[in-house]
């Protein structure tokens, strides 16, 4: 039997992971829109390592009283807290004149990375859960995360539907916006709320490398091969969904890693939007 | 009638930190104010104050309830990145009106097509912003502090980076606006020349000499107080009924 027929005769195995795949690309693939544009790329590197730090503390926590843990909600709420948490912080920060905002992202980024590396070190016996976390774990996503993530996916998709006006306007022109009364820190809050709200379910089915890079190269794509903005948006959606899917598929024939394969997939899909642009231009 | 917004006796700047004192200035509703001084001299500061975007640190602001403000950014403030048209920057400029609850309707995008002609960009209302010369694009943006209907237009260096023939078609079409549509304009400049033609009114600002000054355009345009402000001497010389202001050579002031 090919690898291919053989993949077909394993839906019911790969039917919520892939799923669960396609969701997260195609939801992180419409927010690196505004990930891309508003020139926010390391922000989401960030909110995606605070999210595994959240993971890390919610085990600590647990082991210090003893309890199980094995309770993935709890790691999900606390991984929430920390990356919406971080999103309102990094998205809306303003370090003054002194120093960039990239420098409290890039620190944010850093002492979450040694802080997960050190609270890793104390967690060597939930190493199965911790790797779960941090690299997901597409080959088994159970329907409750396909739920998780379908209700996220419509929180997200609310939100931006209905105050996208204000959510656009005060991305584009903070400075206009804010002097003609928009309310720009609350819209700005508005978006990084949604991103952080999707980079831990996101995380939890396919890992944070892909999480970084569904939140990047799909809407870059889509920006090289479209001229308007709603294009953009459905072209990163789509983008973002053939790129997960695609690559969940690609890994389960050729027995590869799930993870690094979709991102190479979501990389090889740059080529024909650049050459698309080039063609139009 | 009563002023659009003042200044009482305000300090501006952010907290903890004081730019300027003692500022009291009133937009009344047929003005034109140009805020002049040198880079880095709070005049930024002094209009988002006056906008109500930075709280006064000591003394107040009064604004009429539901001030209408058309803003005009600098233009390179704005990402050309983003792949919008002329026309969806222009719509943004009916944001504030709809609300977060409200849609944005044929109506609105009809007043924003007309806020596009009345800048002389009306067939421009389909090409991409950042595939547009840099007058355009002020002119865009322009216009969209226009759809917003305002009663006050506030302009941050509009002519900033524009060559002679450019920066005389944008101040021209603030004049046309100001008196055709019954809008007060304030605007600020380090560009002296570009607005002694046009304002009706000056006010000087440098936070390093802690000074404001507010006046009537002729009062205000006499060389003594220009040389103060500028710390070199200035020449204000009227030609063809325009006023040209130029700075000597080597003519700095103690």
């Amino acid at each position: 039997m090919s690898a291919l027929s053989e993949f077909w005769s394993a839906a019911v195995i790969w039917r919520d992971p892939l799923v669960a795949s396609v969701l997260a690309g195609a939801l992180l693939g419409f927010l690196g829109v505004y990930v891309v544009l508003r020139r926010v790329v390391f922000v989401s590197a960030a909110l995606t390592q605070l999210s595994t730090l959240g993971v890390i503390a919610s085990l600590l926590v647990l082991e210090a009283f003893d309890l199980e843990t094995d309770h993935q909600e709890i790691q999900l709420v606390v991984a929430w807290i920390f990356s919406v948490g971080g999103g309102l912080v990094l998205g809306t920060l303003g370090l003054g004149r002194r120093l960039p905002t990239e420098a409290g992202v890039g620190m944010a980024y850093v002492l979450a990375g040694a802080l997960v590396i050190l609270g890793a070190n104390r967690l060597v016996h939930v190493a199965h859960d911790l790797n779960t976390m941090v690299f997901g774990n597409a080959v088994a996503v159970p329907f409750q995360d396909v739920v998780i993530l379908l209700v996220v996916t419509g929180v997200v998709a609310l939100l931006h539907t209905l105050f996208r006006k204000e959510i656009v306007f005060s991305s584009f022109d903070r400075e206009t916006a804010e002097a003609m009364g928009v309310k720009v820190r609350l819209w700005g809050g508005v978006l990084f709320f949604t991103i952080g709200l999707a980079i831990p379910v996101a995380a939890h089915v396919v890992g944070a490398l892909p999480v970084f890079a569904f939140l990047t190269v799909p809407a870059a794509a889509a920006l090289l091969a479209t001229r308007r903005l709603e294009p953009a948006f459905a072209v990163a959606t789509g983008l973002g969904a053939v790129a997960a899917g695609g690559g969940y598929v690609a890994s389960w024939v050729l027995q590869v890693p799930t993870g690094a394969t979709m991102v190479v997939v979501a990389g090889a899909l740059v080529l024909p939007a650049w050459l698309w642009k080039r063609l139009q231009s | 009638m009563p002023p659009l917004v003042r200044l009482e006796d305000a300090s501006i700047g952010y907290v903890g930190r004081a730019l300027l004192h003692g500022v009291s200035v009133a937009v009344e509703p047929e003005d034109f104010l140009a805020v002049v001084g040198p880079n880095g001299g709070g005049k930024t500061t002094l209009l988002r104050t006056l906008l109500g975007v930075l709280p006064p640190l000591e003394g107040r602001r009064v604004a009429e309830g539901r001030l209408r403000i058309g803003y005009v950014p600098q233009r390179d403030h704005v990402d050309a990145l983003w792949p919008l048209g002329c026309g969806d920057v222009v719509v943004m400029g009916r944001v504030p009106l709809v609300g977060p609850r409200g849609r944005i309707g044929a109506d609105d995008v009809e007043v924003a097509r007309r806020a596009l002609a009345r800048v002389g960009l009306g067939d421009l209302w389909g090409r991409s912003f950042g595939t547009l010369s840099g007058g355009q694009r002020q002119r865009t943006l322009i216009a969209r502090a226009l759809a917003a209907e305002p009663r006050l237009l506030a302009l941050d260096e509009p002519t900033n980076g524009m060559d002679p023939s450019a920066e005389l078609a944008a101040m021209d079409l603030l004049r046309d606006l100001h008196r055709a549509g019954g809008i007060a304009v304030v605007m600020i400049s380090h560009r002296l020349e570009a607005v002694a033609n046009y304002a009706r009114r000056l006010a000087f600002v440098d936070k390093d000499q802690d000074l404001w000054r507010i006046g009537p355009l002729e009062e205000m345009l006499r060389p003594e107080a220009l040389s103060h402000l500028y710390g070199r001497e200035v020449i204000v010389r009227e030609e063809d009924g325009r006023r040209f202001v130029y700075p000597v050579a080597g003519g700095e002031r103690p």
